[in-house]
């Protein structure tokens, strides 16, 4: 019964790294598009 | 396909998309398919997710030595991007490697961790990609910042080989499990771990293709931004 705890937190600590790594991927797209909306804006002002 | 649009594929979403599910799906090889060891019983089970994320990290750190070498070989802003994004999934597939391994070694040989060359060898790489990271983030000018980061990154990878063959090199109390011959796995263990190896494929390549992708993106932004700070300065 041990075992599956220390497995659990192996797999845990592998799906959580991974899913952290993809919300940093995804809140660097979020800022990217803001500045492209930010650069259409400024075009249409023009 | 029109070049500006390009960058927008669907494409790595969907390759990424797809290595994760094959990879989860690889779960069902590992827990039913797969036998349980005799020694190490259900722990060995580790094993099957930590041997991917360390051979693709160490892909990665290849990734980042051949586009340094194309950096300083043809000026290659890309290639420049290219070791960043590469750089980057590598130190985070490292660090969930030592993770695994940290709770395998806790389980299996009673410690946290052990100076086994192994594990030494790959805190090492860890330590020098953080660095190398960290190196990237430095507000240099650009073309001395690639060259310098070039440089770094084919001078790092002196470890990478050492993280590989440390285990058959030198004592270590590290499994080198590959190394013998039929490497001591029961045919349906090496096939499961192979599945994840492959699968655990199109996820890293997704990733790094998505973050190069963006890098891509912000350079082109940061471009769009200084021209049209020229232009009103130009006008004022």
């Amino acid at each position: 019964m041990d075992h599956i705890y220390w497995l659990l937190a192996a797999n845990v600590a592998v799906w959580c790294g991974l899913g952290i790594y993809l919300l940093f991927l995804g809140q660097r797209q979020r800022s990217l598009a803001a500045r492209l909306v930010q650069l259409e804006s400024l075009r249409h002002e023009d | 396909m029109n070049a500006s649009r390009a960058p927008f594929s669907a494409l790595p979403q969907g390759l990424a998309l797809f290595g994760a599910l094959a990879f989860a799906a690889c779960q069902g090889l590992i827990y039913l398919y797969a036998p349980v060891e005799a020694q190490l019983g259900l722990m060995q089970k580790v094993f099957y997710v930590h041997l991917p994320l360390a051979w693709w990290a160490l892909i990665s750190f290849f990734v980042v030595f051949l586009a340094s070498v194309a950096v300083l070989l043809r000026a290659s802003d890309a290639a420049d991007r290219l070791c960043r994004a590469a750089a980057e999934v590598g130190v985070v597939l490292t660090t969930l490697t030592l993770a695994t391994g940290m709770i395998w070694a806790r389980r299996s040989w009673g410690v946290w961790w052990t100076w086994d060359p192994r594990l030494t060898t790959a805190l090492i790489m860890w330590f020098v990609y953080a660095g190398y990271l960290l190196l990237r983030g430095l507000d240099l000018p650009p073309r001395r910042k690639s060259v310098i980061c070039a440089v770094v990154g084919i001078v790092a990878f002196l470890d990478v080989p050492l993280v590989f063959l440390s285990a058959r090199l030198w004592r270590s109390i590290h499994p080198a499990v590959f190394a013998a011959k039929g490497g001591g796995m029961e045919p349906e263990m090496k096939l499961t771990a192979i599945a994840c190896v492959v699968s655990f494929a199109f996820f890293w390549a997704g990733l790094i293709w998505l973050r190069k992708r963006q890098l891509d993106m912000e350079t082109r932004v940061r471009a769009l931004l200084l021209a049209r700070q020229g232009a009103d300065e130009d006008e004022a």
